[in-house]
């Protein structure tokens, strides 16, 4: 307790000296002192899940790297603000840490109070990026994204759009179209991918926006799920369907969630660098991105600053969404 | 063929030392809190909830299952020898077990019951092997309409079929679907009643709301019962039935099983009422009724055939449409969702380890308890001997310390204390908990399945009849409340109550042989759910 009670002292002496004085000694320190103590790995979602899998793949190979044990806390609830609010409470010395899932993260801010906001955050890295589509059963009369819409703009009753949830990107980003487009579709929220599978494989619902994540993916590829459009902005090099920007949606390209590792704001440049070096590490190795499904680790890493620009722009994208 | 390879697959899972060491702990435990008044098989499976976190998901099912099962047959032990319910299903067998044993012939009682639920739960279990596949292939058409017929037939049989108070298990049934609505709302995402507390925003949770009012009411109030159990003396003797006393019960675990199989299907069903709809068909089949009460070796056999059955198809609803059809298996539910698995009908496709390796441990299970409760009965009753303060004492701290460990979230333990307190409270004035939680975790279900059916129907009504599965379902639920308001009269008859002193009435030979089993009686004597705790006869 007190080593790290010094060190946080320390740590504080050293960002003060390096904000005064522009890049001295200290800072090339503070690396080689961090980290100090074991490393609490914070995440949103429950034990098993997609986002609990890629943390425990990330902390087994934190620890190779930065020489100290890695705990992985579940800490479940109100879409991760349950875990944020752990992780801000924390003392912002690099030795707690959590994942976040974008843009859930920012949502969940824009339309509750759930006491946190991106401002509370030091963006650390991006560990995968799980791309969004839109799909139909195998036997939909909707042949292209084009059919789907007009189908909807004929009949503003007819389509039905299944989402994972009623707050994440795909809900989000459904409203979008109509308030872009001037496409009406319906939005019904289900608890999750599966339940969407379920309801689009019985015909209960017109279309899904869901993501294209591992469990979906089979359904996909034995052909009982047709993808109309998929939401990168980039063609995925594994699926045969165009995206919403190919198709004439440019400003369709915020579906896609990405997973990343933040820690609290304050949390000194030095540590962030080095947790920074550890997760660029962590993607080129094959181990790490062969527990994270390579299909969805970026082809390029994405650092602290491009996460910290993905918080101020998902922002920026959904706030008037969700205005009205 | 599919099948075929699906029980192979499943034996392969069952067979894994892991899953046989925890099928066997599931079933000896469930055993002996079969035996132990008091700590039901819901209360348990509550209690040891966060403990499966830990293992692989089909574990964890398989442990929790063999606790039920399990429980069935250890409450047989001590209806038998004592008349003291271990838990609710086998209220009825204390009517002619125990007259059994008295006439010295508590052996056999013992006996036939363990192959009758042997029997009964093979029976389901091919049941649910042949039906639950094609089940679930027809549950994938299920929309959100059919979910919502479901889950209210669901909340309207758990409090008719239940056999306390309909007013009282409706009024629990309300209270649950509020509690339901805590949390973000299903399709806006709006915060309702959470106060700002961020903890509240996945509403309450449900380990803890179960973990409170079974685990810890069953706790408080089995501290204020000061009763001792007289020790057992005599012993049993000759436990393998006669050839008579199985060419009489052939018929009654025959029919127990068909009957408990179905009954365990139907939602609100399970445990009490297979036992008491199979005592109440035996009664009316036999040439002479009045036997019954006076140590019918039918009255057990057909009962205990019977609620081992249906503890067993119950399984079908929660794995193949992800409704659990009575509170153990909702606590199941609950076990899943825990470990990120939500039971539907792709459970079986997506995740067939979990469906097939359960249904193989089942078979493997029967065996064991056949195995461990004929030679063994003695010893479980000597468990009677255990003082409750004792077993308080670590009940509670194993609670406070497992539902800690499920989200991390000190919240929790106070959601679990303040319902134990709630649940202490129901207990004491006859309201059960159970249509409370069924209908708590029924009700997000329900909600979420109603407001999707309407945005699916733009707002029409229409959609819950114009779709033939959900406009049957209304239909039947019609015609249950039409047929019981016309029979509850008769319904009370049969499924009344059990009164200590009225059993014990039947030591004298009397013609009416309707006495034995009459409408009034200790409250709480047998809940659909579990705490036989104030039902100890003759002890107050």
């Amino acid at each position: 307790m007190t080593a790290r009670r010094t060190l946080a002292v320390l740590l504080l002496a050293g960002t003060a000296l390096t904000g005064c004085g522009g890049g001295g000694g200290g800072s090339a320190e503070a690396p080689e002192e961090y980290p100090t103590d074991d490393i609490e790995l914070l995440v949103p979602y429950t034990a098993g899940g997609p986002t609990d899998i890629a943390a425990r793949a990330l902390a087994a190979h934190m620890e190779g790297e930065l020489g100290q044990t890695v705990v992985v806390t579940n800490a479940p609830g109100a879409s991760g603000a349950t875990a944020y609010q752990q992780l801000i409470a924390a003392d912002a010395d690099g030795h707690t840490l959590s994942m976040t899932a974008l843009p859930t993260a920012v949502l969940n801010y824009l339309s509750n109070e759930v006491g946190y906001t991106r401002e509370d955050f030091a963006p650390v890295g991006v560990v995968t990026q799980v791309p969004s589509g839109i799909v139909v059963p195998a036997d939909s009369p909707y042949e292209s994204l084009e059919d789907l819409f007009d189908a909807a703009r004929a009949d503003p009753q007819a389509v039905t759009v299944g989402t994972p949830g009623a707050t994440n990107t795909h809900a989000a980003e459904t409203r979008r179209i109509t308030q872009l487009y001037d496409v009406p579709l319906t939005v019904v929220p289900f608890n999750g991918n599966a339940e969407v599978q379920t309801a689009l494989l019985g015909g209960n619902v017109t279309a899904g926006f869901a993501n294209l994540s591992q469990d979906i993916l089979p359904a996909i590829e034995s052909g009982d799920l047709r993808v109309l459009a998929v939401g990168s902005p980039e063609p995925l090099p594994y699926l045969d369907a165009p995206t919403f920007v190919e198709l004439g949606y440019p400003e369709l390209v915020q579906s896609t969630t990405t997973f990343g590792v933040i820690a609290p704001a304050g949390t000194p440049e030095e540590v962030v660098q080095t947790l920074e070096d550890t997760l660029r590490s962590a993607a080129e190795e094959p181990g790490v991105v062969g527990a994270l499904d390579e299909r969805y680790v970026p082809a390029e890493f994405i650092g602290a600053d491009g996460l910290g620009e993905l918080f101020a722009e998902t922002e920026e994208t959904f706030r008037d969404v969700l205005a009205d | 063929m599919d099948s075929w390879n699906g029980i192979l697959q499943g034996f392969s899972v069952a067979l894994d030392p892991t899953n046989l060491l925890y099928v066997f702990l599931g079933v000896l435990i469930g055993t002996v809190i079969g035996v132990l008044p008091g700590l039901g098989p819901t209360a348990t499976i509550a209690l040891l909830l966060p403990i499966t976190y830990t293992v692989e998901p089909v574990t964890a099912v398989i442990l929790l299952a063999g606790i039920y099962y399990g429980s069935m047959y250890g409450g047989t032990i001590t209806s038998v020898l004592l008349r003291l319910p271990g838990e609710a299903a086998s209220v009825v067998t204390t009517f002619d077990g125990y007259q059994m044993a008295k006439q010295g012939r508590a052996g056999p009682a013992l006996g036939i019951a363990a192959v009758g639920s042997f029997i009964g739960g093979t029976v389901s279990v091919v049941g649910m092997v042949l039906l639950a596949p094609p089940l679930a292939d027809l549950a994938v058409s299920f929309g959100p309409p059919e979910y919502v017929a479901l889950t209210v037939l669901g909340i309207l049989l758990v409090t008719y079929l239940g056999t306390g108070s309909v007013l009282k298990s409706l009024s629990m049934a309300a209270v649950g679907l509020l509690l339901a609505t805590i949390g973000l709302d299903p399709i806006t995402g709006t915060a309702r009643f959470t106060f700002g507390e961020v903890s509240l925003f996945n509403g309450l949770d449900f380990v803890a709301v179960a973990m409170g009012l079974f685990g810890v009411g069953e706790i408080l109030h089995s501290l204020e019962r000061t009763e001792k159990v007289q020790a057992v003396t005599s012993k049993i003797k000759g436990i393998w039935p006669t050839r008579k006393d199985f060419r009489d019960s052939a018929g009654a675990i025959g029919r127990g099983s068909v009957l408990g199989f179905a009954i365990g299907v139907l939602p609100g069903g399970g445990g009490v009422v297979s036992s008491l709809a199979s005592y109440a068909m035996e009664k009316r089949r036999a040439k002479d009724p009045s036997r019954f009460g006076k140590g019918a070796i039918e009255g057990v056999a057909g009962p205990e055939t019977a609620n081992n059955a249906s503890s067993t198809s119950a399984f079908i609803p929660l794995l193949t449409l992800g409704i659990p059809p009575n509170v153990v298996l909702a606590l199941i539910f609950g076990a899943l969702l825990v470990q990120d698995i939500t039971p539907g009908p792709q459970l079986i496709e997506q995740q067939p380890e979990i469906f097939w390796g359960v249904i193989a441990s089942m078979v493997i299970g029967n065996l064991m308890l056949l195995a461990l409760n004929i030679p063994l009965v003695g010893v479980f009753v000597q468990m009677l001997r255990v003082r409750a303060g004792i077993l308080a004492a670590f009940a509670l701290l194993v609670t406070m310390a497992g539902v800690f460990s499920v989200n991390n979230n000190v919240f929790d333990m106070w959601v679990v204390l303040g319902f134990g307190v709630i649940g202490w409270l129901m207990k004491k004035t006859g309201f059960e908990p159970g249509p409370l939680v069924l209908a708590f975790v029924l009700g997000s279900i329900l909600e979420r399945a109603f407001r999707q059916s309407m945005l699916i129907s733009g707002g029409s009504f229409d959609i819950f009849v114009t779709r033939p599965i959900s406009g049957g379902m209304f239909a039947f639920m019609a015609l249950i409340i039409i047929v019981s308001a016309i029979t509850s009269r008769r319904r009370k008859a049969v499924f009344g109550r059990v009164d200590p002193a009225d059993v014990d009435e039947t030591d004298e030979p009397g013609p009416d042989a309707d006495r034995q089993v009459t409408a009034e009686g200790s409250p709480g004597a047998d809940s659909t759910t579990d705490t036989p705790s104030s039902t100890t006869p003759g002890e107050r």
